[in-house]
């Protein structure tokens, strides 16, 4: 993401600063995020704070520049209810204490929309496993709907999280049709079981005026060259087929191959989440070691990267970025952290590589 | 025992449960510290965030469980019984 520094993604700041600038005057600046996770959140609250209030945050310069003084409307949407949202609750705490913070953005919740999703069947997921972070979640949901924001407030920024929402078009806008002008929605309601209800369109459309969306609805994973041949992934869930970590045996392979984290379970969960999964598949590889010992030593890494021709950059090396990037001339404030180096080339020559 | 993210809350690594005699010495979590716990691996009614938990003379004595999610750093130290 450009705001974090991420060398491949660079060119973007400019390509957003175009769209973010070419509002119609007459019209309310917005942007559309789809997808309700803690990445669509994080985009729609650093986008909304703008300039200001993140100059003494890490934030890269080149990408701070851009936000300007903040977007001035953001609709986070999703397609299912709050108690479906993969949000966590301390990015929601966030977005309800911007204003108690001197943040001029005010959080929006539709209470008609929290009833609508609360579903008999979504009852029973908050009381389900898993229901008390989503129970808490609920709470503070409804509180943030029903907080009020005086008059004042009118012509400052919002941030409004929306549910029961199904994105089903783009439109460009009427003239210029080489830029985005509106999402329509279908308003949707959820059916089903506990754990897994859909969204099924109701029929019911709402347009959303926008000079740019942005998508963030999660990843699926990837199967690597040769595994869907061997039957070794299951490219519905995005995962690979394993038991206990240990990937499914393809015919005539000697084992040994191991997998663990999103590309194990599914892309959800968190560092703590991966800690577990991660002993798990190191408890069957300590087993299987046991059983037969096929790599019985470590190899010496540093000889096989060389063979290679495979260039490192070394731990000692990378206290030579961190250096560098926390030097005081570097930064924009005092309080800033860090001033990231933004490619690759600029934190090898850091490096001293 | 392991933490992750430095001691500042952002994961939940180093949760604990303490024994329910104890935990009115220790006390509740603060809002930020159970939204954390939220993300924990079955948090009970007296789990904190062990790099929460400020050691005093008072809670000499601590008697704690570490849960199976957590990463016993010690665990291979030859404690005598």
């Amino acid at each position: 993401m450009p705001f974090a520094g991420h060398p491949d993604y660079g060119h973007i700041g400019a390509l957003v600063e175009d769209l973010l600038s070419s509002q119609n005057k007459s019209e309310k600046q917005q942007v559309v995020v789809i997808g309700q996770g803690n990445v669509a959140l994080d985009c729609a609250r650093i986008m909304a704070k703008g300039i200001s209030h993140l100059v003494d945050t890490d934030i890269t310069s080149s990408a701070l520049e851009v936000l300007k003084n903040g977007v001035q409307s953001t609709v986070v949407l999703g397609r299912r209810g709050h108690v479906q949202g993969a949000f966590t609750i301390k990015e929601i705490r966030e977005l309800t204490k911007l204003r108690k913070e001197g943040v001029n953005v005010s959080f929006l919740v539709r209470s008609d929309e929290l009833d609508l999703g609360m579903t008999h069947a979504s009852e029973e997921e908050l009381e389900g496993p898993g229901g008390r972070p989503k129970s808490r979640i609920d709470k503070l949901l409804r509180q943030a709907a029903e907080s009020f924001y005086d008059e004042s407030t009118l012509d400052e920024k919002e941030i409004s999280l929306r549910f029961l929402l199904n994105p089903i078009e783009f439109l460009p806008l009427d003239d210029d049709p080489s830029t985005l002008g509106k999402v329509v929605c279908e308003r949707t309601k959820l059916e089903g079981e506990p754990g897994n209800q859909s969204a099924v369109g109701t029929g019911e459309f709402e347009t959303f005026p926008a000079q740019m969306a942005l998508v963030s609805i999660g990843y699926k994973g990837v199967a690597l060259d040769g595994m869907q041949n061997e039957g070794l992934f299951d490219p519905q869930r995005g995962v690979v087929k394993h038991v206990g970590g240990k990937v499914a045996e393809a015919a005539g392979s000697k084992g040994g191959l191991y997998t663990a984290g999103w590309l194990k379970r599914g892309p959800s969960g968190i560092i703590g989440t991966n800690i577990m999964d991660a002993k798990d598949t190191v408890i069957t590889i300590l087993k299987d070691l046991a059983k037969q010992p096929i790599y019985k030593k470590g190899g010496d890494i540093d000889k096989f990267l060389k063979k290679r021709g495979v260039s490192v950059v070394t731990w000692s090396d990378y206290e030579n970025i961190d250096a560098a990037e926390t030097r005081i001339d570097r930064k924009r404030t005092e309080v800033q952290p860090r001033e990231k180096f933004t490619t690759v080339n600029e934190l090898l020559v850091a490096a001293g590589v | 025992i392991e933490c992750a993210c430095s001691g500042i809350m952002a994961c939940s690594t180093c949760h604990v449960v303490i024994s329910k005699d104890w935990f009115p010495k220790v006390g509740e979590p603060c809002e930020a510290e159970q939204d954390m716990l939220d993300l924990a691996y079955n948090p009970q009614h007296t789990s904190r965030l062990g790099c929460q938990i400020v050691l005093t003379k008072e809670l000499d004595g601590l008697v704690i469980k570490i849960p199976a999610s957590a990463n016993n750093l010690m665990d291979f130290v030859p404690f005598q019984d």
